[in-house]
């Protein structure tokens, strides 16, 4: 068996590379004249802004409410910044992953963490063996997330975690451990507990009134110790993804948006101190003139919501920024060099819609997680954009263009016409009961049956499919990391100091008991060598839920009354 | 939609088909969009969710009388969950339940899938009318001695 490599081998890159790609190099503007040479402005705009309707409605980019963007020189000022997504087997693997994508000119990474990590399942669990480190990293401790981090100083270095549940308590306390004070740590991770529950985790893995409140804990913890870090909040994302049209994402997010602001406004934080933290997670699908509506319209009523519903001041809570990563679920296994022309759309779509942040997906997704070779080519992709296509030029390229402004128009009208819907009904209720699964399910129906029809044509799923096809090559890496880990893992919670680690536990307990912001206590227990899956597992238990939500194993801890 | 006769038309009982997904995979859009088109054809669908353990399903399929099983993956690891479910199948009895994959499953797996004991795999691309098809062959066919 192979030994897996410890920290030493695992080393980030030489502190200069590392400088120019996770903090400084972005996807550089080259050029501000047209490929045939005429120079450009930063924006175009109506001759008669006093006297225009469209002005009022609108505003310049860089002026409430931000429909045509969040600066007046968008990506000439300051780039969006290229992202592409890391994470498999142990964390001495995904430190490699990242060092290759490092090199190969990526500027920020998302680290992708496995299933069972994701849902604070420990992977010695007896049931899941076979997933542990197989569609992301496995991350079930401190220990594990410091040797992901190697020696990356998260006070100067920013790792965006592509994650919600347990990932900020196990950031703050590798950064503990790392002698670094929480509140200079830089980075971001996706604290949207409620997404989970419509994205297919459902009430048995993450009940609504659980994910609310831990979301809320999450949100107040970070803003009151961790002001730099960033939060990807709403995940709208993973909303499409599951089945939502472009408006139904925004009805759905700005719902999750609007019930945790008004909790945390409750705890005494200002509209001022959260809202600047927050960005949305979004997706850009195939259709390339209603995904730039569809960030106009976002952020128009996301301006409106914050000045006007929430009486926000600053100029950052109205001016939303966007991390946007191109459709998953637009990409087909039919013919998979397709979905190369799929992402560049799509991520041309996201950067006219003035994006801050874009991943483009590789186009082997349906198949496997990323070779290096797609991966390579999906950061190709946003380089041809930047210098070639000319895409980074001009705020909102196609602001005034009739058809995209009727469709954000259009857009902005049904997302809110969904959005009072659910506000009706209320947002714990209305997904604790289904309907907003049943929203996902019709809409998913619907496609389906439009594909059938052929009302709807997706190239080589229901039309001009070819005869004989490549199969394209998977991903494979060398689990041999991923079994020494596990046992390193077992061995870690068999050599620990069990009663510091139980008082802990049973602090993190009682904390969430009596209803407490249970953030603190999760970090103290992870620093005392908890794992993942016995912090998450009590403050489950704390709320009257089963220790495991599959109810394989036991509580190993003895909580008292 | 399809030219396939209605359950009423047919003198069998209504065919009970237990959908499901096991481990940590959360992609139910194909399996939930799949269960309603089977009901719209008839087929009684025992639906059970994401997250279940192979004992767990097991369990299920035996409770729940079901006809044949289908599964569902996003997620690579399908080849150790199929082979551990269809062995668990066979240690509590109902080894002759036929079962059927879909979701992400690469060509390259299907020999493999085959020799385990599935019966029927339905990739990308895949038509509701085969899999349809494909069930009524499959439960036709479940009536005979168990391999």
């Amino acid at each position: 068996m192979t030994k897996p490599k410890g920290n030493k081998d695992c080393e980030a890159p030489s502190e200069q590379v590392r400088k120019d790609s996770i903090e400084g190099v972005k996807v550089a503007l080259s050029r501000t004249k047209t490929w045939g040479g005429m120079e450009t402005r930063e924006f175009y705009s109506s001759p008669h802004i006093d006297s225009d309707p469209y002005h009022a409605k609108n505003g310049e980019p860089g002026q409430y409410p931000y429909t045509r963007g969040i600066r007046p020189s968008l990506y000439r000022k300051r780039m969006w910044t290229l992202r592409n997504i890391v994470g498999y087997g142990s964390p001495e693997d995904t430190c490699e992953g990242i060092r290759e994508a490092l090199r190969a000119g990526t500027a920020g990474i998302n680290v992708v963490i496995d299933a069972l990590s994701q849902q604070s399942i420990d992977p010695d669990h007896p049931a899941f063996g076979v997933e542990v480190g197989a569609e992301g990293c496995s991350l079930p401790s401190a220990r594990d997330m410091q040797r992901l981090l190697g020696d990356i100083d998260i006070t100067r270095s920013g790792v965006a975690f592509h994650s919600t549940m347990m990932t900020y308590p196990l950031v703050a306390a590798a950064a503990i451990r790392q002698g670094k004070a929480l509140d200079r740590i830089m980075g971001s991770h996706m604290p949207d507990h409620l997404q989970l529950n419509l994205s297919g985790w459902g009430n048995e893995l993450v009940p609504a009134d659980l994910c609310h409140k831990t979301s809320v804990d999450c949100i107040e913890y970070c803003i009151r110790n961790s002001p730099k870090w960033a939060l990807g909040f709403p995940q709208g994302y993973d909303l499409r993804e599951r089945g939502l049209p472009p408006h139904g994402e925004i009805a759905v997010g700005m719902a999750i948006v609007n019930k945790t602001l008004e909790d945390l406004l409750e705890r005494g934080l200002s509209i001022d101190e959260v809202a600047p933290n927050l960005a949305w997670v979004s997706s850009a699908d195939i259709d390339f003139f209603e995904e730039v509506a569809k960030f106009r319209a976002l952020r128009r009523l996301w301006a409106r919501t914050m000045k006007e519903r929430f009486g926000a001041r600053n100029e950052r809570s109205m001016a939303l920024r966007i991390a946007c990563h191109t459709a998953g679920n637009s990409l087909v296994y039919q013919q998979p060099l397709n979905n190369l022309a799929r992402a560049a759309i799509e991520s041309l779509a996201a950067l006219c819609g003035g994006v801050q942040s874009l991943e483009t997906c590789t186009y082997d997704e349906p198949v496997c997680i990323p070779t290096a070779e797609a991966r390579e080519l999906a950061t190709r992709t946003q380089q041809i954009l930047a210098n070639e296509v000319g895409a980074a030029r001009t705020a909102d390229p196609l602001g005034g263009s009739y058809y995209v402004e009727a469709l954000t128009d259009r857009i902005e009208e049904e997302a809110r016409a969904t959005l009072s819907k659910l506000e009706e009904i209320g947002l714990l209720e209305a997904i604790s009961n289904g309907t907003i699964e049943q929203i996902c399910d019709q809409y998913n129906m619907d496609v389906e049956r439009e594909l059938q029809q052929h009302e709807r044509v997706i190239v080589g799923v229901n039309a001009h499919q070819p005869e004989q096809v490549e199969q394209p090559e998977r991903f494979t890496f060398d689990r041999s990391h991923t079994e020494a880990h596990i046992r390193r893992f077992i061995q870690m919670k068999r050599e620990r100091n069990q009663e510091a680690l139980h008082d802990r536990i049973i602090t993190l307990y009682q904390v969430a008991k009596q209803g407490g912001n249970f953030h603190q206590a999760m970090i103290d227990a992870l620093l005392s060598d908890g794992s993942i899956g016995e912090v998450w597992g009590t403050v489950r238990v704390a709320h009257g839920y089963s220790y495991d939500p599959f109810n394989v194993i036991q509580t190993p801890f003895v909580y008292g009354a | 939609m399809s030219d396939l006769s209605s359950p009423a038309d047919r003198a069998s009982p209504t065919i009970r088909c237990l959908l499901g997904m096991l481990g940590t995979d959360v992609h139910n859009k194909g399996i939930r969009t799949l269960a309603q088109m089977l009901r719209d054809h008839g087929i009684e669908i025992i639906y059970l969710g994401e997250h279940n353990t192979c004992e767990g399903m097991t369990q299920a399929i035996i409770a729940e009388d079901a006809d044949l099983v289908g599964l569902s993956y996003s997620s690579s690891n399908y080849l150790d969950y199929t082979r551990q479910l269809i062995d668990t199948m066979r240690e509590q009895g109902v080894g002759d339940v036929p079962v059927m994959l879909g979701g992400l499953i690469h060509p390259e797996d299907s020999d493999a899938l085959r020799q385990m004991g599935v019966s029927g795999i339905f990739g990308p691309g895949s038509k509701i009318e085969d899999i349809l098809d494909f069930i009524h062959r499959a439960v036709g066919r479940a009536d005979e001695p168990a391999r």
